[in-house]
């Protein structure tokens, strides 16, 4: 397959097409526009599907395509700056094109159905183009300055979003609160941008990883407060905490659970499929860096305590999407784990494993929602009946997060902890993380069930809202996209092998097209970028092809045959573990809610003030918002707006007229007294001349202003004659 | 010998406007207006000749425009013209924002029609003066002239306390030329009173690095000591901690399409200063005193980004704002690389659509409601629920806000961008600071965007009508410039890079 301009762009620019033409018809045909955004991101995913299959069909480590173009220069005499833009495909953009537009088009089915009485349902389906062509652009960029752009661009559609119903208070602040906490993430981003760049010369990928190999960040530093900092430490840990910020990482977590005030398709999209899993795709793409920086246990932290914290608050909650938004975090922070512990693959892979399940459970909540107009848990019950397709789309899915085997969740995650288990096993130092994502699992599968259970099962809890839920029917827009998704929680679609060079193994590492595909860019495939050529648009393709086969990379990864044993066998009893963890997660939902032998409000009332914790989501927004915002930001501002005003302006400067009046008295008397001297006259003169002019500040007269621009006309036309 | 070339034709072009005005009677309001328009729109034509006709890979003087006549030959004075990559962009942003300034004030004006289109276009005439003179002592006489018509259009057409603005304003700046003054006075003789003692091209390049002088018994470096007048002379204008305080009361005072005028062109001028005079007749000084550039402009940033948060009224905000992000241009200024250079430049000229937008539609919601709190003295809302109320409003208002907020993929964020990465390479605690600056001039523009047009109708807002077909007439250009030059900004780097990279290596030099 050629890759030009014309097989790739279309990706991103159909879907950006379909947002500006939209916005500018859908008020008179909204129809017309939401058939236009629907069919716009459904080419691009054919399109996807083609890049996709041709690199299944390459099946090569190092097979890519990446094309640049000049964006701007400012390249002149001596100086040499130039900005390219480009795309960059390799096995791991294929794979995310894939899914994000996948998701994307079934989410644009489902939400033609879900938000159609809605008042503003074509503009729901103009920010959504407008999103979908940013995260397309995001996945395909070569650079971490579109990768930047395309980032804020996300951020700006999910302000959108979230504030979509903008008649309510709530839907505000929480639109200002998840830009402003992204913000805080992007801003160090910029600065992680800024340093690599300053040392590499451009922020593109493939340079990056060139200067990493080659060692140009040895003993960088740069002094920042005083403080010598190393810049590959700098860069990493700004970058970082883009993807904290992005993909809700502790302590920036705090925004995706008001994003729930968004429509719950975008919920799905933007807040659990595709935007907060790209700052899990950032670090992925930046590893080798984290790598040089050491900043893995660092970040292997964050995500433990990310994945656990979120799982214990998701365990109180009785709104449905807040459930799905806790576990959002938390399922974010095993894929942060993932890169932590260097289980680079099996992060990536949840995930992709992760948007197509928590996409589904996203659309199946709000097909609960749509038919109930109800978020509330405690009064759901026994819905099973009523929506058959929805429960059962959600049954899968659930098994798929809670790690059940044979379903995706399982799959990646299995994997992560198995690495996390494998490093906590030779360094003490990882054993915290390796528990908090044992224990976290074990929650996941807890409160999945305890939110299938009380929404699906038992007796209705309020009849009349189950009476008047409607029956659910086979339907192309509404259940038949939940049910493509759940059908693809299946783990044979992740860990199996489509193209007969594998072997599929239940646990095996590496037999699988996934892992195949997907490598951690450790030393040796960095000396391999370094052979990455890009080219210029337009040009004839040529293909990069490079195999790295299986020994090779045992080799890369310097395991010897017994080793290579060992850590099959921590993978294996990782996997044992996994299994006991969610299935004993899930006996207790059912011991809790189905049999009621275990009663939660012992445990509420005995835990009273860790529930209450947990109610008040460990009290990091009224941190932020009471505390320092409210009490710190806003009265010092004020203050400073004061002084500003009322005492640096007041006093400092008109100060000054004071001073001047107290001259012009002095001069008056001294010219009035002593009649001599031309320098009291001169101040005299001026101080007068200056009174003048304070006083004949009157709109009424015009004329005599006119005299002064008439002299000035005079001037200029003299000078015309001259 | 000159006939009147292209420079003088644009120069010009506003006084014959102001002419026509002035011989129309009072009564025909409409004839004034319409006259007026067409002559901005011709002068705005005649910048885009002018653009068409710049030869982007010259870095000096376009010898094609030059216009060099003498004016007082006694004196050495010369009416000097000349057009560069610099100055461009300036003017076809003057150019540009007096055209949609008239139009939006073809209703909002509504008394002493007459005087107030004969002084915009006689304002105009002096702003392009500015951006064009090559002769120092031209470019003070456009600088000082240019008061006037701004002292009467803010003290005359102002809000309610305009007398006291107006003054301020006329004051503060006079204050600052008056130091200006003083260093061209001092350049004319100590260049010995020759014939290209106020040319600024022969002035520029670093002659007077080994000057000195005696004041009050002290040897003082004469270049340090001029640079230092100068400075102030132009921070006053940009503004400059700590000469800001004239802004915030002028801008809430003057009518709109002053605001829009004075955010949009005026402060520019002080920064069109700094690359015109400032640096390249003191390139020594400019270096040596460049950490200290740096950190005012660091505390222009934070400082006006902080102050414009505190604010209840909406146009004092984005007036605050404007402070900050003017800091940014200070910054890419004190860089002195390419990067960031251009970044300024780029600012200035991207902040002139972008707080252009803001204060037009700050403007048109006056127009409705009489008044400008987001919270009202008593406490309670100034608007809210805008967003439903006024749907086309609010998507226009979106886009300006994002914008002035540097938004990637709108104007502003390719020139923060490219300041920072300047800054980065010379002031990387500055630049960390400054990064804060992004963080707070997000919060303190969304955080009026969510009380005055989020939540629950307030039944004042009802009242109001969307925006006239007019009024989305004239902001039509710039919801166009503020993305395109987003997506696209080579149009205009283009137009710089060379000048720029000229002037970057002549500070590199020292």
């Amino acid at each position: 397959m050629d890759y030009t301009l014309s097989t790739v762009a279309p990706i991103v620019l159909l879907p950006f097409f379909a947002f500006v033409i939209n916005a500018f018809i859908v008020k008179k045909f909204t129809n017309i526009a939401v058939a236009i955004s629907t069919g716009a991101i459904f080419i691009s995913f054919l399109f996807a599907l083609r890049i996709f299959a041709d690199f299944m069909n390459v099946y090569s480590v190092g097979y890519h395509i990446h094309k640049t173009f000049d964006w701007f220069n400012l390249s002149a005499g001596p100086h040499n700056f130039n900005v390219k833009m480009g795309i960059y495909i390799d096995n791991m953009t294929a794979v995310m094109l894939l899914m994000v537009t996948a998701a994307a088009t079934l989410i644009h089915v489902f939400s033609t159905w879900y938000m159609h009485d809605d008042p503003r349902f074509g503009r729901f389906f103009v920010y959504l183009s407008l999103f979908t062509s940013a995260m397309l652009g995001l996945v395909l960029s070569d650079n971490l300055l579109s990768v930047f752009i395309f980032w804020e661009l996300m951020g700006f559609c999910s302000y959108s979003l979230i504030g979509f119903y903008y008649e309510k208070e709530g839907a505000g602040n929480a639109s200002m609160k998840a830009f402003m906490t992204t913000r805080v993430g992007d801003v160090f981003f910029l600065l992680g941008i800024l340093a690599l760049w300053s040392v590499v010369g451009s922020v593109q990928f493939t340079d990056i990883y060139n200067a990493i190999a080659a060692g140009k960040f040895a003993g960088l530093s740069i002094n920042v407060l005083g403080l010598s900092l190393s810049v590959a430490g700098i860069a990493a840990f700004s970058i970082f905490m883009g993807t904290m910020g992005k993909s809700a990482q502790v302590p920036l977590q705090v925004w995706l659970p008001d994003a729930m005030w968004g429509p719950t398709p975008c919920s799905a999209l933007i807040h659990a499929a595709t935007m907060v899993a790209a700052g899990v795709y950032l670090s992925l793409r930046m590893y080798p860096l984290m790598e040089l920086a050491q900043l893995t246990t660092f970040i292997a932290y964050i995500g433990g305590i990310t994945a656990f914290g979120a799982a214990t608050i998701a365990l109180v909650q009785t709104d449905i999407k807040a459930v799905l938004a806790y576990s959002t975090i938390s399922q974010l922070g095993y894929m942060v784990i993932g890169i932590g512990v260097g289980s680079y693959n099996a992060s990536f892979m949840h995930l992709i494993t992760h948007a197509v399940f928590k996409a589904c459970l996203f659309l199946s909540a709000g097909s609960v929602i749509h038919s109930i107009h109800c978020q509330e848990m405690p009064q759901m019950g026994g819905l099973r009946k009523k929506l058959p397709y929805t429960f059962f789309a959600m049954l899968l899915c659930c098994f798929a997060i809670a790690g059940v085997p044979f379903f995706s969740g399982f799959v990646s995650k299995d994997r992560i902890l198995g690495d996390a288990l494998l490093l906590a096993l030779s360094n003490p130092v990882y054993i915290p993380v390796a528990l908090l994502g044992f224990g976290g699992a074990f929650l996941t599968a807890f409160y999945m069930f305890r939110m299938l259970f009380l929404t699906f099962f038992g007796a209705p809890r309020d009849h009349h809202i189950y009476d008047h839920a409607h029956d659910e029917h086979l339907h192309w827009n509404s259940n038949i996209p939940l049910l493509i998704l759940s059908v693809f929680t299946l783990g044979l679609f992740y860990s199996g092998s489509f193209t007969g060079q594998g072997e599929v193994n239940l646990f095996g590492q590496r037999n699988e097209w996934f892992s195949t595909l997907i490598h951690k860019p450790d030393a040796q495939s960095l000396h391999h970028f370094a052979e990455y050529k890009s080219e210029e648009f337009g040009r004839v393709d040529t293909r990069d092809k490079l195999e790295l086969p299986k020994a090779q990379y045992d080799a890369s990864h310097g395991l010897s045959e017994h080793e290579a044993h060992h850590v099959h066998q921590v993978h294996q009893i990782g996997a044992l573990l996994s299994i006991i963890i969610a299935f004993s997660g899930i006996f207790l939902a059912y011991l809790m809610y189905i049999k009621k032998t275990v009663n939660p409000g012992w445990w509420t009332g005995t835990f009273a003030g860790w529930t209450k914790a947990l109610k008040n989501r460990y009290y990091f927004d009224d941190l932020y918002v009471g505390k320092i915002i409210q009490r710190g930001l806003i009265p010092f501002n004020d203050m400073l707006a004061k002084f500003d005003m009322n005492f640096y302006d007041k006093y400092a400067i008109d100060g000054w007229a004071t001073v001047n009046r107290v001259a012009y008295t002095i001069a008056r008397w001294f010219d009035n007294t002593i009649i001599d001297s031309g320098m009291v006259d001169g101040t005299g003169l001026s101080v007068r001349g200056m009174n003048f002019v304070l006083r004949s500040v009157q709109s009424g007269k015009i004329q005599m202003y006119f005299i002064v621009i008439v002299v000035v006309l005079a001037g200029y036309i003299w000078t015309l004659n001259y | 010998m000159h006939g009147l070339d292209l420079l003088s034709w644009i120069l010009w072009m506003p006084i014959i406007g102001v002419l026509g005005v002035l011989l129309m009677p009072k009564e025909k309001t409409t004839a004034m207006k319409t006259w007026a328009l067409i002559n901005t729109i011709i002068t705005f034509a005649l910048t885009l000749v002018l653009y068409s006709k710049f030869d982007t890979t010259v870095s000096g003087m376009q010898q094609a425009f030059n216009v060099r006549i003498p004016w007082i030959p006694q004196f050495h004075i010369y009416y000097a013209l000349g057009v560069d990559g610099i100055s461009l962009p300036m003017i076809l942003l003057t150019g540009l924002l007096f055209m949609l300034c008239i139009l939006s004030s073809w209703t909002q004006i509504k008394k002493s029609i007459k005087a107030y289109f004969a002084l915009l276009l006689l304002l105009q005439s002096t702003v392009f003066g500015v951006f064009m003179s090559m002769d120092f002592f031209l470019f003070y006489v456009y600088w000082e002239v240019m008061l006037i018509p701004m002292f009467f259009l803010i003290g005359v057409w102002g809000g309610e306390n305009r007398e006291y603005a107006a003054v301020k304003f006329f004051l503060y700046t006079f204050f600052g030329s008056i130091l200006m003054l003083v260093g061209i006075v001092a350049l004319y003789f100590v260049t010995g009173q020759t014939d290209s003692s106020f040319d600024i091209l022969a002035l520029s390049g670093g002659k007077f690095t080994t000057q000195t002088l005696t004041l009050f018994g002290q040897t003082l470096s004469f270049s340090k000591l001029f640079f230092v007048f100068m400075f102030i002379g132009f921070a006053v204008k940009v503004p400059v901690f700590p000469f800001h305080t004239w802004l915030p009361h002028a801008h809430v005072q003057a009518p709109t399409a002053i605001s829009v005028i004075l955010a949009g062109v005026l402060l520019k001028m002080g920064t069109y200063g700094f690359l015109r005079i400032a640096f390249p007749i003191f390139p020594d000084s400019a270096k040596y005193f460049a950490t200290a550039i740096a950190w005012l402009g660091l505390i222009n940033v934070i400082y006006g980004a902080l102050c414009a948060m505190a604010q209840t009224d909406v146009k004092k905000l984005i007036a605050y704002s404007s402070v900050s992000h003017m800091g940014f241009v200070m910054l890419g200024l004190a860089a002195m690389t390419v990067q960031g250079m251009n970044g300024a430049v780029l600012q200035m000229f991207n902040h002139g659509t972008s707080t252009a937008m803001m204060f037009f539609m700050i403007g048109i919601l006056y127009e409705r409601s009489h008044h400008r709190w987001i919270v009202k003295p008593d406490g309670s809302r100034g608007y809210g629920g805008l967003y439903t109320a006024l749907p086309v409003y609010s998507i226009i208002f979106i886009i300006g806000m994002f914008a002035s907020m540097g938004l990637p993929g709108m104007s502003g964020f390719i020139s923060e961008a490219l300041i920072f990465l300047g800054i980065y390479q010379r002031f990387s605690t500055i630049t960390v600071l400054a990064l804060f600056g992004l963080l707070i001039g997000a919060a303190y523009l969304l955080w009026m965007f969510k009380r005055m047009f989020f939540g629950e109708v307030n039944p004042e807002v009802k009242e109001y009508s969307d925006m006239t077909k007019l009024e989305v007439l004239y902001m039509a250009p710039l919801c166009v410039a503020v993305i395109l030059f987003g997506i696209w900004p080579s149009p205009i780097l283009n137009m710089m890079k060379a000048s720029v990279g000229q002037l970057v290596s002549l500070l590199a030099t020292f």
